[in-house]
């Protein structure tokens, strides 16, 4: 029986990827994938809340933007990933902590 | 005539802004100086003339100027402290202005012959301004507080100029003692004038008479030495304290002989016309004081011994300013003595007549001293021929003061003895009174020519000296001063007849001026001071002085006939008593030192004991110096000192010291430890230690961040749902 729960319950393990990715990984392009996963947990969620409930389309509308958002927010950091490894010759996220002291 | 500030005040003001100017450019312009001084004197003899005329125009006993302005005024609540400054004039301060600015302006005159070739020419007038200016203060004063002020005015001045010479150590020792001894009776001058505020609450001279006529003193003691004293002679003793060290009297003269270090011109104006009669007149304004304390037979013996005893020391002076300085204590002396025994008028005439004539002998002296360079008499003799108009104003001087009829000092001096011969009548207490102030006549007529003889007499007894006194130095200014004060050694100026008896009257209905106008304030006339009104200065006197009575001569004196009838045969015999006494005196003087018929050397051999008593000056000097100084006051000096160097330095000062510094060094400790140590070292290491805290926080490392971030949104979720 697929209910809303089995919904939130897909949505909240890829979350729970997403972020111990984020934290777990040392290579900025893994982490930009976690990121990617919150973003698509995030909008299953908003699909699986229209879904059961009033039918309107507001959740896929919001599920297309976060998309079209998680695309831009994809170029930008590949940008600055590009940007950082012609800097650093590396793309290991311990070598980007200038910021420290 | 109106009186304004601006024609009373200048008689002041003038010569004191003469001294200001002065003061500063006497450097410079040392003639300009001397003119300025000089000038200003004359200009307020022509303001007190003005002033004199008209007090002479009125001619009415009651007639007088009384003007205040409030000084300070520390009055709070029904507190009243309010001292006000004001000028009175009466009939003897218009006579008095006139003979200080008359006097000062003559030896000003003469100074500017005296004193040219001093290095210190200018400096010596601007002490000259500033004491003209005070002394005049003094005479205009209507208060005592201000007197006061002007009398130690008077004295800084007279200091200054007896230590003129100040490269000679007698001179600066002789400033010096006439310091000290003043300070005595000034100080008792000040206590008089506390005593008096305590009682009137005001020290202006009406007020005083107020308060006397009014009863205040009445029944007032104060205890001294547990020992009740009325009030009313203890502050009239102190007064009286002040003028015997001003007018140097027994035991306060010891200064004046002294202070003849000091240039003589300064010794004609100060220690022998105005400020030794400034005591005097002081105690005249107080004489109601005096008489109410019961203080006029001490007074009377004081200035009897006074007069007879420095008339004894001068006999055997050698040096010519010492006989004057002797001669001066010793009519001062009759001064007082004539204060004592009620002669009011006299003794304020002999005020007068004896600072024209002794300011008038002091000059001679001077011109002789100037012209000779020598002061010892023994080496003059002869310079009649050399100095004829010094010998000439001399001779009426010597007159005046030996009291030779028709001069000035017969006048005034036979009526103080005269006076006394009828207190002795009257009264035995006071027949030493008048037994000494007879004998101090003879001496006086004795020593005078004595002093007379010996400078212009006889053969030259130094040739080298005498044919080096140049006459031909002597100019106008120093010889015209000389003649007009030895015209004024007549008597008919001061009584308008020629023997002072009043028999013989030259100025009609206006005879015996002097004393008509200037009475004694008894019992009577001092009610009539509660009328006295005073006016603030700026207003015009608006006082109808035509409803003044013309003062009449009253042959009685205001006693009833048979009284004034036994007193005028008293008189007549106290005159020819003292006519006879001074040609005894003249005689014998001139037996002893011209004719040579009486030996001077037999009486020097005979009196060897008395010779050497007067030689000591009677010892006061040695008393003074030798026992009160050395033995009193010297270790007393040097107990204070110990006290001060071995008690209050060591322990006060050093101790205090001491305590300061462990006081010192206790704070740094604590400044050390507790506030830099601890709290400014403990902030930086507080803020050390937190930045260590915070720095491990910082890493940098953006996972870090984010696992912060993440527990922090957790924990918030987590308390938001349960």
């Amino acid at each position: 029986m697929i209910n809303l729960g089995s919904y939130l319950g897909i949505s909240f393990a890829l979350f729970i990827c997403g972020i111990l990715v984020m934290i777990a990984r040392k290579n900025i392009i893994a982490i930009l994938l976690g990121i990617e996963l919150i973003l698509n947990a995030s909008a299953l969620n908003f699909a699986a809340y229209t879904k059961f409930s009033n039918n309107n389309l507001d959740g896929h509308i919001l599920s297309l933007f976060i998309i079209v958002t998680a695309a831009a927010e994809a170029a930008v950091g590949l940008g600055i990933v590009i940007r950082f490894f012609q800097l650093r010759e590396s793309i290991h996220i311990d070598d980007a902590a200038s910021l420290q002291n | 005539m109106d009186y304004t500030f601006w024609t009373i005040a200048p008689i002041v003001l003038l010569p004191f802004f003469a001294f200001v100017i002065n003061a500063f450019i006497v450097k410079k312009f040392t003639k300009l100086a001397v003119a300025i001084s000089t000038g200003s004197i004359f200009v307020s003899f022509l303001f007190a003339l003005r002033i004199f005329f008209d007090f002479m125009n009125v001619y009415s006993v009651g007639y007088h100027i009384h003007k205040v302005f409030p000084w300070f005024n520390l009055s709070s609540g029904s507190h009243v402290f309010e001292v006000k400054m004001g000028i009175y004039i009466d009939n003897m301060t218009s006579v008095m202005l006139l003979m200080v600015t008359g006097v000062a302006t003559l030896i000003h005159v003469f100074s500017t012959w005296y004193m040219h070739d001093d290095p210190r020419f200018g400096r010596f007038f601007v002490y000259m301004s500033l004491f003209t200016s005070a002394m005049l203060g003094l005479v205009l004063s209507d208060n005592l507080l201000s007197v006061f002020i002007f009398w130690e005015l008077m004295g800084f001045c007279s200091y200054s100029l007896i230590g003129f010479y100040y490269e000679k150590e007698g001179a600066g020792n002789a400033s010096m003692k006439a310091f000290m001894t003043t300070r005595v009776g000034d100080v008792f001058f000040l206590l008089g004038i506390l005593a008096i505020w305590s009682v009137v609450g005001n020290v202006s001279f009406v007020d005083i008479y107020n308060a006397i006529a009014a009863g205040k003193f009445n029944g007032l003691t104060i205890s001294v030495f547990s020992i009740g004293v009325p009030v009313a002679t203890l502050a009239g003793f102190s007064i009286f304290m002040g003028t015997m060290g001003k007018s140097a009297q027994v035991p306060l003269q010891v200064w004046l002989p002294d202070a003849m270090w000091g240039p003589t011109p300064c010794s004609a104006l100060i220690h022998a016309a105005t400020m030794v009669a400034a005591g005097v007149y002081l105690s005249l304004r107080m004489y109601p004081l005096m008489e109410l304390g019961h203080l006029t037979t001490f007074i009377a013996y004081i200035g009897a011994i006074t007069a007879f005893g420095a008339a004894t020391i001068a006999l055997i002076q050698t040096d010519i300013k010492a006989v004057l300085a002797y001669s001066t204590i010793s009519q001062l002396g009759y001064m007082v003595l004539g204060i004592g025994v009620g002669s009011y008028n006299a003794s304020f005439m002999h005020l007068i007549t004896h600072a024209v004539f002794k300011a008038c002998l002091f000059l001679s002296a001077g011109s002789v001293i100037h012209s000779i360079h020598c002061q010892e008499m023994p080496q003059m003799g002869g310079l009649r021929k050399k100095l004829p108009y010094t010998f000439f104003a001399m001779l009426l001087c010597c007159f005046a003061i030996a009291g030779v009829p028709f001069f000035s000092g017969f006048v005034s001096k036979d009526r103080i003895l005269g006076d006394a011969l009828v207190m002795a009548f009257n009264n035995p207490v006071y027949i030493p009174v008048a037994l000494l102030g007879f004998g101090g006549a003879l001496l006086t007529a004795f020593y005078m020519f004595r002093m007379l003889f010996l400078t212009f007499l006889g053969e030259p007894r130094d040739h080298h000296i005498y044919d080096h006194a140049h006459e031909e130095h002597l100019g106008w200014n120093s010889n015209i001063p000389l003649l007009i004060l030895s015209v004024f050694t007549l008597g008919l100026f001061y009584s308008g007849s020629f023997t002072g008896q009043g028999e013989v009257n030259l100025f009609g209905s206006r005879n015996e001026w002097f004393s008509t106008l200037i009475h004694k304030p008894d019992a009577e006339s001092l009610h009539h001071y509660a009328e006295y009104k005073s006016e603030d200065f700026g207003d015009v006197d608006t006082r109808d002085k035509l409803e003044l009575p013309k003062a009449e001569y009253d042959p009685n004196h205001g006693m009833s006939e048979e009284v004034a009838h036994h007193v005028h045969y008293i008189h007549h015999v106290g005159a020819i008593a003292s006519v006879i006494i001074a040609f005894a005196g003249i005689f014998l003087a001139f037996s002893m030192y011209v004719k040579k018929s009486i030996s001077a050397d037999w009486w020097a051999q005979t009196f060897v004991g008395w010779r050497r008593a007067l030689q000591n000056k009677y010892y006061f000097d040695d008393l003074y110096i030798g026992k009160i100084i050395q033995k009193g006051l010297i270790p007393f000096n040097n107990f204070l000192a110990w006290f001060d160097m071995g008690i209050y330095d060591k322990y006060g000062v050093d101790g205090w010291a001491a305590v300061n510094r462990f006081a010192y060094t206790v704070s740094r400790w604590f400044d050390n430890t507790v506030i830099d140590s601890g709290m400014v070292d403990g902030t930086g290491w507080s803020v050390r230690a937190m930045n260590t805290i915070l720095r491990w926080v910082q890493s940098g490392k953006i996972q870090l961040y984010f696992i912060v971030l993440i527990a922090v949104l957790a924990g918030y979720v987590w308390k938001l749902s349960f």
